[in-house]
């Protein structure tokens, strides 16, 4: 039987004395990103850019801060009905003082951060968020001039760090996330936020304003890799650290097999009247519940 | 014993969101937990005693993910299970009454009726209310094996942005475990089947031994496994990675031709909650007036039309005992066909969905058992094995990195990142950034910072499960997955501004650590 902490007991005795007290709102107000979605192609790059989320809001414009629309829980004082008279002070006090928290969130509009971040939603699909805080935004002006936002436009550079080519995605003010295809999986990925003037002024003379660059991701890997340059397989044992290495063409599953690279050709074997192409496109599962 | 030229290996991936609402009984979720208690924890429990009795050697794998576990030792939940079972058992009594005039369907009603009062009587008086308990009893004979799996069910692809969060969620997956069954456990069931090369090293520090991935997580491995899915495969790392068989998932899972669609088992969608009489079904459905599932299910799938049949338990039988001989049969052929190219036996390894047994396919436990009978007494030519007892015997395993995948639909992160869920990930990501801001910030805090800060490393948790996004993208609750997102990132938030302000508020403390009171030994330290 798990031991249970102090903490837990305390709770516990709580949960008998504390009568059942309804607190909790339901919340149905929506969150301001609502996704739209539009396809919009480069001609710049080889990628196609499927631009999504545009804030009801303007990024410029003025945003509630994160502390104020996070904070919403209020406390509200229970009010005894009979609050006796006759009692002393203290312990009317002590009465009023049983207040039960009302709970209500919504999730912050913005973090006020510079940041880009990348995850890969597929092997050829990134999803890029990113924002830049008011205080950046401010020394970006002060440098280049008041009209910096409007006289430039805002880019994603799209580093392949493993192929070690990049190219350049125009976005909008407007948008705060984007989804991107590129064309090569198992392949390092890190993104530049900057800005490209659109007219060049006194102030704005650069060609390009780097921002802030993303962490680093890997797209997953899409397909069985056809290495026909290896000609060994390495073992270790897990329980001694021993690491053995055998010629591949010593492996009887292989030369019964015939081409050990391609294991579509194993799959073909086993299931003769499938096609082996679509065995991928079973519909997963997932481990959830809801009935 | 004749040698076996193969091994077959189930693994149940049991797993439930923490759902609890001690300031509400109107949370419908919270019967999720119940109705997984008796259509499968339950059956689960009473067929592996079955074999028991019946002197059958088997073996079974399954993950108890830490938010199963702690609903599962929640005396609350416990209490409202037995009083679900108690409405249960006075419904099916009222259906007795109610369907005296139809004789077929008075029987099922009796069904139902002896069912419920079975679980009843097993919950309270044979299991002490501790389902736990009985699992363990079986890992400790010898039969079956419990994994553990990450903390919340937080998915590593998308969270290891910030590593220390996904090193977070094997820490506790792995300190939960450790709580309810004294040892440290072998191997994890990664959240969604997810991942990344990146968690291997946590993994290892926290003695994890394999893990189970989809089946392009080792097929699309580099280098290319040379036993594809029929050997496990070691990373770099020194995490063994296995993974899931093809032919004998699409067996179980096909929507076109898997087993749970006979025609003769039980038809889910069909209840009494939507099929009664309003007024008559009214106390027994959704507090709000909506119907609901009750549980109470009188026909069987009978084909593809409307005009349902009633459900006849012999035939359901007789269909789980003919498919099991067929699963019986294809996973010989198909080791007889591999054993003749390997150098030592193949493992097929059947990962499935433990609530998939019992909850959606009301017949998969007694499938279970029936195979697992005619694999111990048939002359088959492989034998049931575990994961663990699997690397012992073969210890030596191909070194290659296991692909970057999920079990999730196309094998990748769609189902946890698109159009209808994608905002939750910024929130999701600064959470977790300050969380370990705080962590750095107060490395020693005691008294009521440092409950705050073990709080918040809860809060951030369940913000994290996997649970809720794919709730949105699957589109049902989805303002119950919405709600929980918003709580649990807005009570992070709003105690994060406490401790950094010193005003921590001891009420509102104390009002979310009942919600939220999974982990009672978490340390925040694990973020730093």
């Amino acid at each position: 039987m798990p031991r249970r902490t102090k903490e837990q007991i305390e709770l516990d005795n709580k949960e008998k004395e504390v009568k059942k007290a309804k607190t909790t709102k339901s919340t149905t107000k929506k969150t301001t990103n609502t996704g739209k979605t539009a396809v919009k192609k480069t001609t710049r790059t080889k990628a196609t850019t499927t631009k999504k989320k545009e804030p009801v809001k303007k990024s410029t414009s003025k945003k509630e801060t994160t502390k104020k629309s996070s904070s919403t829980t209020k406390r509200v004082t229970k009010k005894t009905a009979s609050t006796k008279k006759t009692t002393t002070r203290k312990k009317a006090v002590k009465k009023q003082e049983k207040v039960v928290p009302v709970e209500y969130y919504d999730l912050p509009y913005r973090y006020n951060q510079t940041v880009v971040k990348v995850l890969a939603q597929t092997p050829s699909t990134l999803f890029i968020y990113w924002d830049m805080s008011d205080e950046d935004r401010k020394n970006y002006e002060k440098h280049y001039g008041e009209d910096f936002f409007n006289n430039t436009k805002p880019v994603l550079i799209v580093h392949n760090d493993t192929l070690g080519y990049s190219f350049e995605v125009e976005i909008n003010d407007f948008a705060n996330s984007w989804y991107l295809h590129v064309a090569d999986s198992k392949c390092d990925y890190r993104i530049e936020l900057g800005r490209r003037p659109i007219v060049k002024t006194e102030k704005l003379k650069d060609d390009y304003i780097y921002v802030t660059t993303s962490n680093e991701m890997q797209a997953p890997n899409d397909r069985i890799l056809f290495n026909k340059e290896q000609k060994m397989v390495y073992f270790r044992n897990i329980k001694t650290g021993t690491v053995t290495e055998k010629p591949i063409n010593t492996l009887s599953f292989i030369t019964n097999m015939g081409k050990i690279y391609d294991i579509y050709d194993l799959y073909r074997e086993i299931y003769k009247d499938e096609n082996v192409e679509d065995i991928y496109d079973l519909k997963n599962p997932s481990s959830h519940p809801s009935s | 014993m004749q040698e076996k030229k193969g091994y077959v290996s189930f693994v149940l991936h049991a797993h439930l969101p923490f759902i609890h609402h001690p300031e509400s009984d109107d949370y419908l979720e919270e019967s999720w937990l119940y109705e997984a208690i008796s259509e499968t924890y339950i059956p689960l429990l009473t067929n592996f005693q079955k074999l028991v009795d019946e002197g059958v050697d088997f073996r079974i794998t399954m993950s108890m993910t830490p938010p199963l576990l702690s609903m599962l030792d929640n005396k609350l939940l416990q209490r409202k299970y037995i009083k679900y079972l108690k409405r249960q058992i006075e419904l099916s009594k009222k259906e007795i009454k109610r369907t005296a005039g139809d004789e077929r369907l008075n029987k099922l009603s009796h069904y139902y009726f002896d069912r419920y009062s079975n679980d009843l009587h097993l919950f309270r008086d044979v299991y002490k209310c501790n389902l736990i308990e009985g699992f363990k009893h079986f890992q400790d004979i010898g039969k079956l094996e419990i994994i553990t799996c990450g903390a919340t069910h937080g998915y590593f692809p998308i969270l290891y942005v910030n590593e220390k969060t996904v090193k977070a969620q094997i820490a506790v997956g792995v300190q939960t475990y450790e709580r309810y069954f004294g040892k440290k456990p072998r191997g994890i069931w990664l959240p969604e089947c997810g991942y990344v090369p990146e968690a291997d090293k946590y993994l290892r520090e926290f003695g994890i031994e394999y893990i189970i991935t989809e089946s392009h997580g080792i097929l699309y491995a580099d280098p290319t496994p040379i036993y594809g899915t029929f050997a496990p495969i070691v990373s770099p790392q020194g995490v063994v990675a296995f993974g899931r068989d093809i032919e004998s998932s699409r067996q179980v899972w096909s929507s076109i031709n898997g087993y749970p669609g006979d025609f003769n088992y039980r038809e889910f969608y069909r209840d009494i909650g939507y099929d009664a009489d309003y007024d008559y079904i009214k106390p027994y459905i959704a507090h709000n007036g909506v119907r609901v599932h009750t549980g109470i299910k009188y026909y069987r799938i009978t084909g593809k039309t409307e005009f349902k049949d009633y459900y006849n338990i012999q035939w359901a039988k007789d269909s789980a005992e003919k498919q099991a001989g067929h699963f019986l049969d294809c996973r010989t052929a198909q080791i007889n066909h591999l054993s003749n190219f390997m150098d030592k036996p193949p493992i097929i390894l059947c990962p499935y969905d433990a609530e998939l047994y019992g909850h959606w396919w009301y017949e998969g436990p007694y499938w279970l058992y029936i195979l697992f009978k005619k694999i111990y007494y048939d002359d088959c030519n492989f034998k049931l094995i575990t994961p663990s007892e699997y690397i012992d015997k073969y210890p030596e395993i191909q070194v290659a990195t296991p692909c970057r995948s999920s079990w999730g639909a196309n094998g990748y992160s769609e189902v946890w990142l698109n159009q209808t869920n994608d905002y939750v990930h910024r929130h999701l990501h600064v959470a977790g950034d300050r969380m370990c801001e705080l962590a750095s910030l107060y490395p020693n805090a005691k008294g009521i910072k440092k409950k705050a800060l073990n709080q918040c490393a809860r809060e951030l948790l369940l913000a994290q499960s996997s649970d809720w996004l794919f709730i949105i993208t699957n589109g049902t609750m989805v303002d119950y997955a919405k709600k929980r997102i918003k709580d649990h990132i807005g009570r992070f938030t709003k105690l994060y501004y406490q401790i950094k302000e010193n005003k921590i508020d001891e009420e509102f403390l104390k009002d979310i650590n009942k919600k939220d009171c999974l982990f009672p030994d978490i340390d925040y330290n694990i973020y730093r």
